[in-house]
């Protein structure tokens, strides 16, 4: 299946500037249920009692938003091989119901694999902001990419 | 109020726990919404993919660790959140049918300098399959409320 990107096309410096969804309350709650129910993730009342002093999302949550975005943006059409893992995540802002999330991807480093010379590994960093310019996460995540055939 | 606080993690503390079993669906559910990949998603497309069948994705074997270390021992412990994860590795495929469990290990504890009442603990954190090969590891943080401060209410 023929892709649009390949690993060339993650020269470091390229950025990708994505536009995210509101994050809503029932979205949090149910989130939260499945795979993160500490109560100031579930239990609205009971987060206004927590240090955040409400409902605030799931950080796997943001993560989750954040991939969703790549997928759509170029991930579905780049000759992705997975990923061995993640460097740094912070959660630097809590994120609230209403919250407007945008991401900016960065490519850092790219590398081409001395094993197996069809394909290279690349080093982008996530930094997602809310509807403030607050940034609320960021992390560095490696993707490997086959190289582009001749 | 908790069963746990920052106290009652040292190094070397641990808690293992589980099981989840991810079905194909499972995985395809999950990668529908958030990572939707071909070897997420399709299982005909997952075939002729480097991994040979359907994986899930990394994130969904985060977050089965995540529900595991909740229902084992967070809920009721007095955590007031992460501020983040130093390393995630996807060391292993996680493939339908397998069923995995969560190991918990404290291996630092710090108490805070500028909040007396609370303490950061850092972690390794590992899903585990059923033939005991480490499919995901991190090591990460949490802060908890220290056992003396329960009593002066909001952290």
């Amino acid at each position: 299946m023929t892709k649009k990107y390949h690993f060339e096309d993650f020269t470091p410096g390229r950025v990708w500037e994505l536009e995210g969804p509101t994050v809503g309350k029932e979205e949090i709650v149910e989130f939260a249920r499945r795979f993160d129910p500490q109560y100031f993730h579930v239990d609205e009342r009971a987060a206004e009692d927590s240090p955040y002093g409400g409902l605030i999302a799931s950080g796997w949550q943001t993560v989750g938003i954040c991939m969703r975005l790549i997928c759509d943006a170029y991930l579905l059409q780049t000759a992705s091989l997975g990923s061995p893992g993640v460097n740094e995540v912070r959660w630097t802002k809590p994120v609230r119901p209403g919250d407007r999330l945008r991401m900016k991807m960065t490519v850092i480093e790219a590398k081409i694999s001395r094993s197996k010379p069809d394909r290279g590994t690349v080093l982008h960093r996530w930094e997602v902001y809310n509807q403030h310019g607050d940034m609320v996460m960021h992390m560095e995540g490696y993707g490997m990419y086959a190289r582009r055939p001749e | 109020m908790f069963k746990y606080y920052f106290e009652d993690f040292h190094p070397g503390w641990t808690f293992e726990l589980g099981s989840r079993t991810l079905s194909a669906e499972d995985i395809i559910a999950f990668a529908r919404q958030w990572d939707p990949q071909r070897y997420h998603t399709d299982e005909e497309q997952a075939r002729a993919s480097p991994y040979g069948g359907l994986i899930a994705s990394g994130w969904q074997t985060a977050c089965v660790g995540m529900r595991l270390m909740c229902d084992g021992y967070l809920n009721e412990s007095a955590c007031v959140g992460s501020p983040g994860i130093e390393e995630i590795l996807f060391r292993k495929p996680v493939r339908p049918g397998d069923t995995l469990r969560f190991r918990s290990t404290a291996t630092e504890t710090r108490p805070s300098k500028t909040k007396p009442n609370r303490g950061t603990v850092t972690f390794t954190w590992e899903v585990i399959n059923q033939v005991g090969e480490v499919v995901l590891s991190m090591i990460g943080t949490q802060l908890f409320l220290r056992r003396t401060a329960e009593a002066e209410g909001k952290g």
